[in-house]
């Protein structure tokens, strides 16, 4: 048994340094098992495990949350928010502040096209439902060596972006609509 | 929505490339302290064997002639007792969790949990000197430093990679964990009735992590312990080397610490090492995981009286292999271990056999309500089969015969349980749960219960147990 051990053991060495080398997705803490009690319940009811109470510093996810939910005094138009936010959830989310009206995106390289990135920001205008409502702007980077350098988004993209927003507003709208019938 | 946004905007412009993670360009964020925890409480029902002591346990009869406030016994009478089978079992635990980002995508924190749940007996030296069991003791406490490009370093007191970590195919995702849950709480160990063998059971042993990031639906994990011992301090009692001091590689009576006793948390395992592979991934819209991984540690070294040192425990020397699916609220799973280890995850005694076991379970989640169930059997040394007597310079090993009539360490210890479960959620973090295990040891002609007359090979517990248990 000894035997047949030790050639695994080195490649078991040598896997993480390949795969450390080669890059790679960071792994979340919640996708590592666990034997802690609360984490294990936290996990199994489907709560955020970012539950608990915050004793220093700002909590963000409570932040971004409240400002999805859309807060109590929203000086937006609450269908475009949320059509907003929709359309890019697609992206990490840096910042939304729903008085503003304005969704800042993370960078985000999809998937099928590794060496490109992109960011998006949002600004919901007013408290009406009106196509010109939203303004979309998304900025493109490609990567040069190490470098990312800025590099022109297709024009159209803004705009289409914007129609998303529109047509995902106008089902919400019609939903709610439905409902309160 | 996002397969549309994607197809119909300039986003896709068809780049394919392995590119290199760039250098994160994220907002920084000031670290945060949390405050959180659980808290379970439980109603039990337990039908076990070894309900009575039959011969004296000789306790309690007051240690060194202390005045416990407990009926002490006179001298010579017998201590026996007679145990119901209700009880309601109550645990609580606090986390602070430290978390922050740095602008180069770094993040870092710290994981502390503070559990109730230290001791399992009560402990009683005088009158004045009773530990309730509710004493709080730290279970994990480590510091972690991740980033996208160089995966993740954990160092402290915490799970291994295939200590529970990196393992797949261990179902314990309903109830309170089915075989491997708090069924343990309510039965007394005669027969060392308990799952001994599943990945968290370890150990928390202070030890450094490195796990890689995700490579083609593949991760990779390595974890290092000098020593089965977690937190600060040398381990040591009193101002002499001994057996229960950290660093110590040999000592007196190791051969009998191959399996750590009883909440001692100390043990004869030393560099203990683990790796693990992982893959996920989807296939045909089932979710798939699968972890390859192995176990690896020392022994510490017995000493004669005059001082020889000898090798009396076998390494540790496990493979586990486990696999899972999940579809449509379906989750099913199993996991293989095998090796040169004994139940609690010991070292086994030279001449002992390698310990085996197999883990299968399902669940299946439907809104509110999760239902599952698990099973475990394995075959492990139990007794060990030979005595070692010190003639200076070394130990012999001598295999005694077996007696008819007395207990006899010449077979394996079968050990098997099932546990079947179901939670409803009745708020994000609270649940209702209801739950039966039956667990079973046996290792032919050994007696287990040794307050018990005769030879009490077979050990079983059966718990029925329901209750709430909330984390925040």
């Amino acid at each position: 048994m000894k035997n047949t051990a030790r050639p695994i053991l080195l490649l078991g060495l040598a896997l993480p340094l390949l795969a450390a080398c080669a890059g790679g997705r960071l792994v979340g803490n919640q996708e590592y098992g666990t034997d802690n009690p609360r984490e294990l319940a936290l996990r199994q009811t489907g709560a955020a495990t970012s539950a608990g109470i915050v004793v220093f510093g700002v909590d963000r996810s409570r932040q971004a949350q409240d400002a999805a939910q859309g807060g109590g005094g929203m000086t937006v138009n609450a269908f475009l928010w949320r059509a907003s936010l929709d359309t890019l959830s697609f992206m990490p989310l840096a910042s939304a502040d729903p008085f503003g009206g304005v969704i800042i995106t993370d960078w985000y390289s999809p998937p099928q096209a590794e060496g490109e990135r992109f960011k998006a920001t949002a600004y919901v205008i007013g408290r009406q439902l009106r196509s010109d409502g939203v303004r979309v702007q998304v900025f493109r980077q490609i990567q040069r060596g190490n470098q990312w350098v800025d590099a022109p988004a297709s024009t159209a993209t803004n705009s289409e972006m914007e129609d998303r927003v529109l047509a995902r507003a106008r089902e919400l709208r019609s939903q709610s609509a439905g409902t309160s019938r | 929505m996002r397969k549309i946004l994607l197809g119909t905007t300039a986003v896709v412009s068809a780049v394919v490339g392995g590119a290199m993670m760039a250098p994160q360009a994220s907002a920084q964020e000031a670290p945060t302290v949390r405050i959180g925890g659980f808290f379970r409480a439980y109603y039990g029902y337990t039908n076990q064997t070894g309900q009575q002591s039959i011969t004296s346990s000789g306790l309690p009869l007051g240690a060194g002639g202390s005045t416990v406030q407990f009926p002490t016994l006179p001298a010579g009478q017998n201590s026996i007792a007679r145990s119901g089978k209700h009880d309601i079992s109550t645990d609580a635990g606090i986390n602070v969790l430290v978390n922050g980002k740095l602008a180069n995508g770094l993040t870092y924190g710290a994981v502390i949990s503070l559990n109730s749940g230290g001791l399992e007996g009560r402990g009683f030296s005088g009158s004045r000197s009773t530990a309730g069991k509710t004493t709080v003791a730290v279970d994990e406490m480590y510091a972690f430093i991740a980033h996208p490009r160089f995966g993740q370093v954990r160092m402290g007191d915490e799970d291994g990679v295939m200590g529970g970590l990196m393992n797949s195919g261990w179902v314990q995702g309903f109830g309170t964990g089915g075989v491997h849950g708090s069924w343990e709480s309510f039965v007394s160990r005669q027969g060392g009735g308990r799952t001994t063998t599943q990945p968290g059971g370890l150990g928390d042993a202070s030890k450094i992590i490195y796990m890689t990031p995700q490579f083609a639906g593949f991760d990779f994990g390595a974890s290092f312990a000098p020593n089965y011992n977690g937190g600060s301090g040398t381990g040591c009692p009193n101002e002499a080397q001994s057996g229960a001091c950290d660093r110590v590689y040999a000592f007196s009576g190791a051969r009998g610490l191959g399996i750590p006793p009883a909440g001692g948390d100390f043990a004869a395992r030393r560099n203990e090492y683990q790796l693990a592979a992982r893959w996920r991934g989807n296939v045909a819209g089932v979710g798939l995981a699968a972890t390859v991984g192995y176990i690896g540690a020392g022994a510490a070294r017995d000493l004669t009286n005059s001082g020889a040192q000898q090798r009396v425990l076998n390494n540790l020397n496990i493979w586990q292999a486990g696999l899972q699916a999940s579809f449509a609220g379906f989750t099913l799973g199993a996991a293989y271990t095998y090796g040169d280890y004994n139940f609690f995850w010991g070292n086994t005694v030279r001449g002992d056999r390698p310990g085996e076991q197999l883990v299968v379970g399902g669940q299946y989640v439907a809104g509110p309500i999760t239902v599952g169930a698990n099973f475990t059997t394995g075959l492990f040394e139990g007794g060990n089969r030979d005595t070692f007597t010190d003639v200076g310079t070394g130990f012999t090993r001598t295999r005694p015969a077996a007696v008819a009539g007395t207990s006899t360490n010449a077979a394996s210890q079968r050990r098997w349980g099932m546990g079947i479960g179901a939670n409803y959620r009745l708020a994000p973090g609270m649940d209702l749960i209801a739950e039966y295990v039956h667990y079973s040891v046996r290792e032919e002609g050994r007696d287990l219960d040794a307050n018990r007359p005769g030879i009490q090979s077979r050990s079983f517990s059966n718990v029925f147990l329901t209750g709430v248990r909330l984390a925040f």
